[in-house]
């Protein structure tokens, strides 16, 4: 009997807790992650000689029980390697950035564990140098123990922006301030709610105790109207509740507005076609819960294909409820950090506001081509609106371009952010010479 | 260029098909006032139209009725774009026609003959000639045809045009079940998803999907096509004055004949340097194909011969793939015209890699021809008698 074969792509929490259980089961994996290092965005880990990021007590055991696990025969561990996607022949592509050579494989299954991607809302400059997002400054805190030169702006919505504060502060290197577009602290009644999640209320109050003690500016209920490029610095003009609005000079801005699961042009959960591979989703791909639920999420998914593999129907009652669990922390924190005033629709922002980065389209471009008798749906507005045709293949802008054009077009089905990024390989931009050489037989 | 010639009054046309054909057949019935529904069961350009690679081309055409259309295709995108219409989205360039090796320098010889034979301004180059006008080449190439006054449309832009600046609006998403038919058999509209609806001419402009309505068994077929396109390359661009056309594609064409291709998988090669600064490369002619999806063997496969070619691609990022299903016909020539025996139905279809050229001329030739006016286009080569005779299945 052949040994049944799996693809696990990336190697977080969700990615190590998956080839870890479905080792344990007996499959033979493959586990495929672009950077240079296991890890994550949470646990990401240093470059050589840098301290390891603190990831508190409950983190560090994690890591020590997911990367423990890893020690089983029958997980196959590929560094800098990018999953592209399954080709029509229902291969799954597989980058090999080291050996500069695509590879095709065909297991029996794949985990697609490939995280969250940042949503940042659109807005005048978002798209000006200096400009990154929150999780892109953390993760390069991660990775070099440095924190970036100059003046830095935190600025959007969501915890993330108050873990990274903290850690700022902690690192002696506080931003200038943070601007946040709900008012956390107003919230006791909704905050109550994460008393049953005693670990990230922990975790939230250490953050918000040292933001209160460092005396750091925090403008809550206050949004970044736009960034203009001023010399070599940015001036940052913030708008307040009672509308109110201020200007301020940094060296940087991070932007952060949530998170979203990073599916872009990955392949859909499998309709049982023959040929193709069974396809299951973990983690923060799957839906957005954090690192705790991932690892959970990490081991469901294992068991799911494992049962699959076998021709059962996956599902697992205690792993439903503990991330039932990790649900509810999710929604309070959303209830806590709801945005004290409805945004600007991107539709309404100036006609000059970028959408898309990548090819410099902007708000007007889209408004002039959705006008007229009319509508094109979302495939039309990327193929002839060239919206979210970048590099970047629409991980940034093709769901707030949906969201724009469903605003300007309430008359006409609302395109999906799924038919702007469209399912097809490469998932990401791959080397011609890589795909070339394809076709030759490794070297060895 | 448009038709002077009026719709009766509140002429009702239903278009099935809202790709590069159906649009533009729609665009000139609306332009003569007729009252055009155009129906789509996706969305504009969402098969052939969508995945081409948007060649406005005679250079690998031998004369004929196809190579006569072609040109006044290339003719009629001029006018177009002359008159503000397509503006910006045509470009013209040359294309150049490359061969490698003593067997695809004779074809290409071959071929230079026949372009100039039936008019074409084409010049003749030599290897070192070319190695000045397109370094980006490689050096084992031994010569080229350069076939000027050649353009390039990107299919899903021209319709976009085409359904703006004609006033269309398109239903989507609305799969039409069959034609009604009068007692007589004459067609009086369609059947859809979402109920009936009448017309007094009925054009199918459906691609794959006409065989059905028509009752054309076993006279369309697919073939597949796999295409890429690349991140910019600007000093590649520069290197590389026009579309490159590999004389081996005029081998397999010419193997191929416009009948069944002699393999399930052909390659030719074209390499369009794209206004944007990208590369767009292909691809592959392909039987026995469903699914509009594409594999690493084809692509790969592609992207050596490219690089073969054009050496520099290498160094560039591939950036999309994708597959498109030709609708073709049995003996390889379009079916434009009347159906017989059924009243007011008209077909357009089956053009397999030459929709993007043809598009708009074959649009504007089915709406005269509706409107009972004559064009310049003798569609007789095309005339859809030769597989209808009569009746049709209802």
């Amino acid at each position: 009997m052949t040994v049944a074969s799996v693809l696990v792509v990336g190697g977080g929490p969700a990615g190590l807790a998956a080839a870890a259980r479905l080792a344990e089961s007996g499959v033979a994996v493959d586990l495929v992650e672009l950077r240079p290092a296991l890890g994550g965005a949470f646990h990401r880990r240093p470059i050589d000689g840098v301290a390891p990021w603190p990831v508190g007590r409950e983190g560090a055991k994690r890591w020590a029980r997911l990367t423990d696990d890893l020690r089983r025969p029958r997980i196959r561990i590929r560094l800098r390697t990018a999953f592209l996607g399954l080709d029509g022949s229902g291969a799954a592509l597989l980058d090999d950035l080291a050996a500069g050579r695509v590879e095709a494989l065909r297991p029996d299954a794949i985990v697609v564990a490939t995280g969250a991607v940042e949503r940042v809302r659109p807005r005048p400059g978002w798209e000006l140098p200096g400009v990154s997002t929150a999780g892109g400054l953390q993760m390069a805190m991660k990775e070099t123990g440095r924190i970036p030169e100059g003046r830095i702006l935190l600025a959007g919505n969501g915890p993330l922006l108050v873990a990274l504060a903290g850690q700022m502060i902690a690192a002696d290197r506080p931003p200038v301030a943070l601007v946040e577009a709900g008012d956390p602290i107003r919230h006791p009644i909704a905050g109550l709610g994460l008393l049953a999640h005693p670990r990230p209320l922990l975790e939230a109050s250490g953050h918000v105790l040292r933001i209160f003690a460092g005396r750091l500016p925090w403008r809550r209920a206050t949004t970044v109207e736009r960034i203009e490029a001023v010399g070599t610095a940015l001036a940052v003009t913030l708008r307040d509740r009672a509308g109110r609005a201020e200007t301020i000079e940094v060296d940087r801005v991070a932007l952060h507005d949530g998170l979203l699961s990073n599916d872009h042009g990955l392949p859909e959960v499998d309709d049982g076609a023959p040929g193709r591979p069974i396809v299951a989703r973990a983690g923060d791909c799957r839906e957005v819960l954090g690192v705790a639920a991932a690892e959970i999420d990490g081991h469901r998914a294992a068991e799911e294909v494992v049962a699959r593999l076998a021709g059962a129907p996956g599902a697992d009652a205690a792993a439903a409820r503990r991330l039932a669990h990790e649900r509810h922390a999710q929604q309070v924190l959303a209830r806590v950090f709801a945005p004290a005033r409805l945004p600007v629709p991107v539709e309404r922002l100036p006609r000059e506001t970028v959408l898309c980065r990548c090819e410099g389209r902007t708000v007007g471009d889209l408004v002039d081509l959705v006008d007229g008798a009319d509508a094109p749906g979302g495939r039309e507005i990327k193929l002839s609106g060239r919206f979210a045709m970048g590099l970047c293949q629409g991980r940034f802008c093709a769901h707030w371009v949906a969201e724009a054009a469903a605003g300007l077009r309430p008359d006409a089905p609302a395109p999906l952010s799924g038919d702007l990024t469209g399912r097809r390989w490469p998932a990401r931009p791959v080397s011609v010479a890589a795909v070339v050489a394809s076709a030759l037989p490794p070297e060895r | 260029m448009v038709s002077d010639v009026v719709a009766p009054p509140e002429l009702r046309v239903a278009v099935v098909g809202a790709g590069i054909v159906g649009v533009s057949t729609a665009w000139f019935l609306r332009r003569a006032g007729a009252d055009v529904r155009l129906v789509e069961a996706r969305a504009p350009a969402s098969a052939a139209t969508g995945s081409a690679d948007g060649a406005v081309s005679v250079a690998s055409k031998r004369p004929g009725a196809m190579m006569n259309a072609a040109l006044a295709g290339l003719r009629l995108y001029r006018e177009l774009a002359e008159a503000g219409i397509l503006d910006g989205l045509f470009t013209t360039r040359s294309t150049f026609l490359v061969a490698v090796g003593e067997a695809e320098a004779a074809v290409l010889d071959a071929q230079a003959e026949r372009l100039a034979s039936v008019g074409v301004e084409i010049e003749r180059l030599s290897a070192a000639r070319l190695r000045t006008i397109a370094p980006a080449l490689s050096g084992d190439t031994a010569g080229a045809v350069e076939v000027r006054g050649e353009g390039h449309a990107i299919g899903y832009d021209i319709t976009r045009r085409l359904i703006r600046t004609g006033g269309l609006k398109v239903d989507r998403d609305l799969v039409v079940r069959s034609l009604r038919r009068g007692s007589d058999g004459r067609v009086v509209g369609l059947d859809t998803d979402r109920g009936p609806i009448a017309a007094d001419v009925v054009v199918v402009a459906a691609g794959g999907g006409s065989s059905a309505l028509l009752g054309l068994d076993g006279v369309l077929r697919a073939r597949r096509g796999q295409l890429l396109v690349t991140e910019r390359g600007p000093g590649l661009s520069a290197g590389l004055p026009g579309a490159i056309m590999s004389a081996r594609y005029l081998l397999a064409k010419a193997n191929a004949n416009g009948a069944e291709p002699v393999s399930s998988r052909g390659y030719g090669l074209v390499i369009d340097p794209l206004r944007t600064g990208q590369f767009l490369v292909g691809g592959t002619r392909e039987n026995d194909a469903d699914r509009a999806v594409a594999d690493l063997e084809a692509i790969a496969h592609v992207l050596a011969d490219a690089v073969a070619l054009v050496p520099g691609l290498a160094g560039l990022r591939l950036l999309r793939t994708f597959a498109g299903l030709r609708t073709a016909v049995r003996d390889g020539l379009p079916l434009v015209g009347r159906i017989p025996g059924a009243g007011d139905l008209w077909v357009a279809t089956g053009f397999e890699g030459d929709g993007i050229c043809l598009g708009p001329l074959m649009g504007r030739a089915v709406a005269d021809a509706i409107l009972g006016r004559h064009g310049d286009l003798d569609l007789a080569p095309f005339d859809p008698a030769r597989f209808v005779s009569g009746r049709i299945a209802a």
